[in-house]
């Protein structure tokens, strides 16, 4: 039986048995090669899920939905490693009880999508931990790579010229499992910290700003950079933020249900070399 | 760049340390550039990343935040959260080409109204090399030209 | 609509010579939103201040900025004016053109271009000042000590002494402490109970004390001035409103052999107990574990002997919920655990010892009757060595701290076992001698000099049994060589450490400790009493080694610091505290994560019919001590900080 089967039989179980009360999965989506989410309530339509490589969204952001877990019965969600660290953050600032998630967990490689054994966040503790490691895709590495190496005037311009191109649709936003916040900084106009038409000064600052929102939490699941619609690469800058959080303050974005926020804590021992 | 150049520099402080050792290099006379303009704030810890973005805005050519040394806070632990902050910040200050020499951070207590001296002129010379930040703020001009449509 | 007034003061010479102060006021007036701008020589005198009122009163003023001296000068001189005026007091800015402008700048043209700027940025911040007020906390004025050692008995006193009443909790069924344990204190080697039985007496049969023995602390709740406290009151046994004391049922107790805490093991109780005679309350407890009648459901012998019927088996733990407005913390410490130290041989040889077991021996209400006698044959030992730093100053064992006392009163044993055994010689391995205080010194040069205590420099590698003898095996730093000392008795000064449970008990009263599980103080050297969590006090050595004079000297001033905050029914605090807006709050916690003080709690928001749609961060006004560092981790910006909000900040810098 292909993962397909198996995760479509697993569905069609959970919903029958009333374990859980939706499923969150993959269909087919506007092109061959696209998905898109689907609502599964009941296990006569489970065959509507589809999982393959092409399953590459982060439904973790689905689990916020108002109201969505309020009644304390379970949902069962398709969830790559990402999409479960990005759930164990949302678990962590108390956006949902990870108690009411079964994760049906997969992964991709080599262009097929593999299961994963465990139904709970806990259960992947190890495997989370195991992508510590892992980096950049190797050409985006090698562009994170030459921006490190420019000069900040050449830096400076490259961002610029991204930036210009924003529309200030944020797509981003909302495509993103961390942008829960019911009112978002950028629509606060009392004061209006960042400036919301689309000239590159707003759009400077919001991205700068949507990324430190972002620093120690992005998971980079990569939904922001894929939804862009001008094309702004934000992983990179996104994975920028993960790196210092990882390798100054040893912080792993979504590694455990109960992580700490990595700007809410400190160690007294903190590195501090850079200030004078 | 022309000689005449004197950058803007805006200073974010805490009012228990930086600010008192600002006072007192003023009580002891001690004469320092004149670029400085400070924000009183109660504590490192309420310093956000925001005010930085809105004095570069502003024509600030370079911006220091500064505060207790650590284990000083008044409120304890008010610079060791905002510690953290800045070198998250400034790695992504820097990444977006923000240059690091423009945006610095340092912790002077009550008693270092000489630090303050020393690290106010030192910043000025060392920006007023740098000249203007001209890159950041052409992106104001845009909005200049931007919002007359 | 803002009508703003800016005050320009010349303060003499010192603004005025290096700023223009006319072209100042004159830049200034033109800012849109300025009613009134004017200058004057100094406008904190009498007739400058009237200035002030009057352009306040005349123009109705809604904000004013002070262009002088740092606020940190005359903020409060000025907020006094303008409450004075009718204006509300924090509708104030001061611009700080003297410290940070006409001080230390040398052009003119620059210096003025600097002071109109400040002043500009302040006026803009001004405009968007709220009226503020102080806020006002009603205060229990009780205070709870948790601790009856010498220091919680002390700070007892002292509150008590003032009119205020004292709830004096003690988890041992008698208050004393450590302090009643101890044989001479240093450096007047006057006998411990003498000088503290009197003051558990005191405490005890003070009118505005309730001592509560063999009590414990489970929670605390509230804040500073309104603390709801709920302590375990566990179960003696024995009615202690009608127990005279009289001890014929523990003469009459058959269960006899238990090692008894108090001496160290060195003697024994029995199952209904007092832990020592001079205890306070003189009233005993039945030990639940040992007792028979618990045991096996027979003997109630206790019972039999009493004459006023007290004993009563049905006792059951109860929790009293008690208000508190101030609580001290003075639980003291214990002594480390010398298992660790294998080498030295503790607790395989009978006669190597810790110092407070040698303080049990050298009491004269010990169980040796003070005759220093060692343990395993009850023989007078002929040499004895003591072993300084047995656990401090030891890195490679994780206690990297001095435990302060160990000098001194191995110096006492020293002195003692010399005093009682007059052929006696002492050796004692120390690393440095540290004899700071009043009189320490001297004490330990008495104890070399007159009583010729061997003070060996080095450390000892191990201590084994040879031929019924303990031989100590070191080295003499200072002569450069090895040394072995052939001994009937060791005594280890081991280090003063947190009470076992001491991380578990702040976290659940909510005060910070160290790496070891001392409490931490809210700032070293200027605030060594207070906790970070306002209202909650330190004294003793919960919160580092402290000695007798030290323990007792920081409860007065723990007591002074309640006294304080009790001195007034409400406590005014600065209104510059954090609000959370209720709308937009995600709920993340980070801000409750974040806060040093635990200010922030998180609250239910509710429908008509009362079911929970969200919960929100709030803030407690009563803990929140303004620190802002919520402010800046929210990242919906829902959280705001009175006198520099968002808006104020924003303008502020705008307009820079």
């Amino acid at each position: 039986m292909g993962i397909q089967e198996q995760y479509r039989k697993e569905a069609a179980e959970l919903l029958s048995s009333g374990a859980v009360k939706l499923v969150i999965g993959y269909g087919e989506g506007t092109t061959a090669d696209r998905r898109r989410p689907v609502f599964i309530r009941s296990a006569e339509y489970v065959g509507r899920l589809v999982l393959d490589a092409n399953c590459v969204a982060n439904l973790s952001a689905y689990l916020v939905q108002e109201g969505l877990l309020s009644d304390g019965k379970k949902v069962a969600a398709f969830l790559k490693p990402e999409g479960i660290r990005s759930m164990n953050i949302l678990a962590a600032e108390a956006q949902l009880d990870p108690e009411q998630v079964v994760i049906l967990g997969f992964d991709i490689e080599a262009g097929q999508a593999t299961s994963l054994s465990g139904r709970n966040a806990s259960d992947f503790t190890a495997l989370i931990g195991s992508l510590k490691a892992s980096g950049l895709s190797p050409e985006l590495q090698k562009e994170a790579d030459r921006l490190e190496h420019m000069g900040s005037a050449d830096r400076f311009e490259y961002w610029k010229a991204q930036f210009s191109k924003c529309i200030k649709c944020y797509a981003c936003r909302q495509v993103c499992p961390m942008c829960y916040c019911r009112r978002c900084i950028v629509d606060v106009n009392q004061p209006q910290w960042i400036n919301t038409s689309s000239h590159t000064l707003g759009n400077f600052e919001w991205n700068i700003i949507r990324a430190f929102h972002l620093a120690g939490r992005c998971v980079a699941c990569g939904g922001c950079d894929r939804s862009c619609p001008v094309n702004i690469p934000l992983r990179l800058i996104n994975h920028r933020m993960a790196k210092e959080a990882l390798d100054t303050f040893g912080h792993f974005a979504g590694e455990s249900a109960d992580q700490k926020p990595v700007l809410a804590t400190f160690r007294q021992d903190d590195p501090e070399t850079f200030i004078l | 760049m022309s000689e005449s150049f004197e950058p803007k520099i805006v200073a974010f402080v805490c009012t228990y340390c930086t600010y008192a050792g600002a006072d007192l290099a003023g009580t002891s006379r001690m004469k320092y550039a004149s670029n400085v303009r400070i924000v009183r704030l109660p504590c490192t810890g309420r310093i956000s990343p925001m005010f930085i973005l809105k004095a570069l805005q502003k024509g600030a050519d370079g911006v220091l935040v500064s505060g207790c040394h650590p284990g000083d806070c008044h409120f304890a632990q008010g610079n060791y959260h905002a510690r953290r902050r800045w070198t998250v910040f400034r790695a992504l200050l820097a990444f977006t080409g923000i240059p690091e020499e423009r945006i610095k951070f340092s912790w002077i207590s009550a008693a270092e109204g000489a630090k303050f001296t020393e690290l106010i002129n030192g910043i000025t010379g060392q920006i007023r090399a740098l000249g203007p930040f001209e890159q950041y703020q052409e992106l104001q001009t845009v909005i200049e030209t931007q919002s007359t449509y | 609509m803002a009508k703003i007034g800016v005050f320009v003061c010349h303060c003499g010479e010192n603004i005025a010579s290096m700023v223009d102060t006319s072209k100042l006021v004159h830049a200034i007036g033109e800012h849109p939103g300025v009613t009134v701008a004017s200058e004057y020589k100094y406008f904190c005198s009498d007739p400058g201040q009237e200035t002030v009122k009057k352009a306040i009163r005349e123009n109705g003023l809604t904000g004013v900025v002070v262009a002088a001296c740092s606020p940190r000068m005359h903020e409060q001189t000025f907020r006094k004016a303008c409450a004075e005026a009718g204006l509300n007091p924090y509708m104030l800015e001061l611009a700080n053109i003297r410290e940070q402008c006409s001080w230390v700048h040398t052009d003119k043209d620059e210096a003025t271009g600097k002071a109109i700027e400040i002043t500009r940025s302040l006026v803009e911040k001004v405009k968007r000042n709220n009226d503020l007020k102080p806020i006002s906390v009603p205060v229990t004025r009780r205070a709870m000590v948790i601790g009856g050692g010498v220091a919680g008995i002390q700070a007892a006193l002292d509150i008590a002494a003032a009119g205020r009443e004292v709830v004096l909790v003690e988890r041992e069924p008698s208050i004393g402490g450590h302090m009643a344990q101890l044989s001479e204190t240093f450096p007047t080697l006057d006998c411990s109970q003498c000088i503290l039985t009197p003051r558990m007496v005191e405490a005890v049969q003070h009118p505005n004390i309730t001592v509560m023995t063999y009590s414990e602390v489970e929670e605390v709740d509230g804040y500073i001035g309104n603390f709801t406290v709920k302590v375990r009151r566990k179960a003696r046994y024995v009615r202690m409103e009608t127990c005279t004391g009289c001890g014929d049922c523990i003469q009459k107790c058959p269960v006899k052999k238990i090692p008894s805490n108090f001496e160290c093991g060195l003697g024994n109780r029995k199952a209904i107990y007092t832990p020592f005679a001079q205890a306070v309350p003189n009233v005993p407890v039945i030990d639940r574990e040992h007792c028979l009648y618990f045991k096996t459901g027979k003997c109630k012998i206790c019972e039999k002997s009493c004459q006023i019927d007290s004993i009563d088996f049905d006792q059951q733990d109860r929790i009293e919920t008690i208000e508190v407005g101030a609580i001290v913390v003075a639980t003291g410490f214990q002594v480390q655990d010398t298992a660790m130290y294998g080498e030295y041989g503790y607790g395989r040889y009978k006669d190597v010892v810790t110092g407070l077991h040698f303080e049990r021996l050298a009491s004269a209400s010990g169980p040796t009757s003070g005759k220093i006698l060692r343990p395993s044959d009850g023989k007078e030992p002929e040499t004895v060595v003591f072993i300084q730093c047995a656990g401090s100053r030891d890195a490679s064992k994780g206690m990297k701290y001095c435990s302060k006392i160990c000098c001194m009163y191995t110096a006492k044993h020293a002195m003692l076992y010399a005093h009682k055994v007059h052929h006696g010689k002492s050796q004692i391995f120390y690393m440095d001698i540290r004899a700071a205080g009043k009189g320490y010194d001297e004490f330990t040069r008495r104890a070399i000099e007159e009583d010729e205590a061997g003070y060996i420099r080095g450390r000892v590698s191990k201590v084994f049994e040879e031929n019924g003898k303990l031989i100590v095996r070191g080295a003499d730093t200072l002569l450069g060589r090895p040394v072995e000392v052939v001994a009937d008795m060791v005594v280890l000064a081991t280090a003063m450490v947190p009470q076992s449970d001491a991380k578990d008990f702040a976290k659940r009263i909510g005060i910070g400790y160290d790496e070891y599980g001392f409490y931490n103080e809210a700032h070293l050297k200027l605030r060594p009493v207070e906790t970070a969590t306002a209202g909650i006090y330190l004294c003793g050595a919960c919160q580092s080694p402290k000695d007798i004079p030290d323990s007792v000297a920081q409860a007065s001033a723990a007591a002074a610091k309640v006294l304080g905050l009790f001195s007034k029914e409400q406590l005014e605090r600065e209104p510059v505290i954090a609000s959370v807006t209720d709308a937009t709050c995600a709920g993340c916690w980070g801000c409750v994560i974040a806060c040093p003080y635990n200010a922030i709690d998180r609250k239910d928001i509710t429908d008509r019919n009362g079911n929970v749609v969200k919960r929100v961060a709030s803030v407690n006004p009563g803990l929140c001590q303004g620190c802002g560092t919520c402010v800046t981790f929210c990242r919906s910006n829902s959280i705001d900080l009175a006198g520099f909000t968002e808006k104020q900040i924003f303008a502020e810098v705008m307009a820079l």
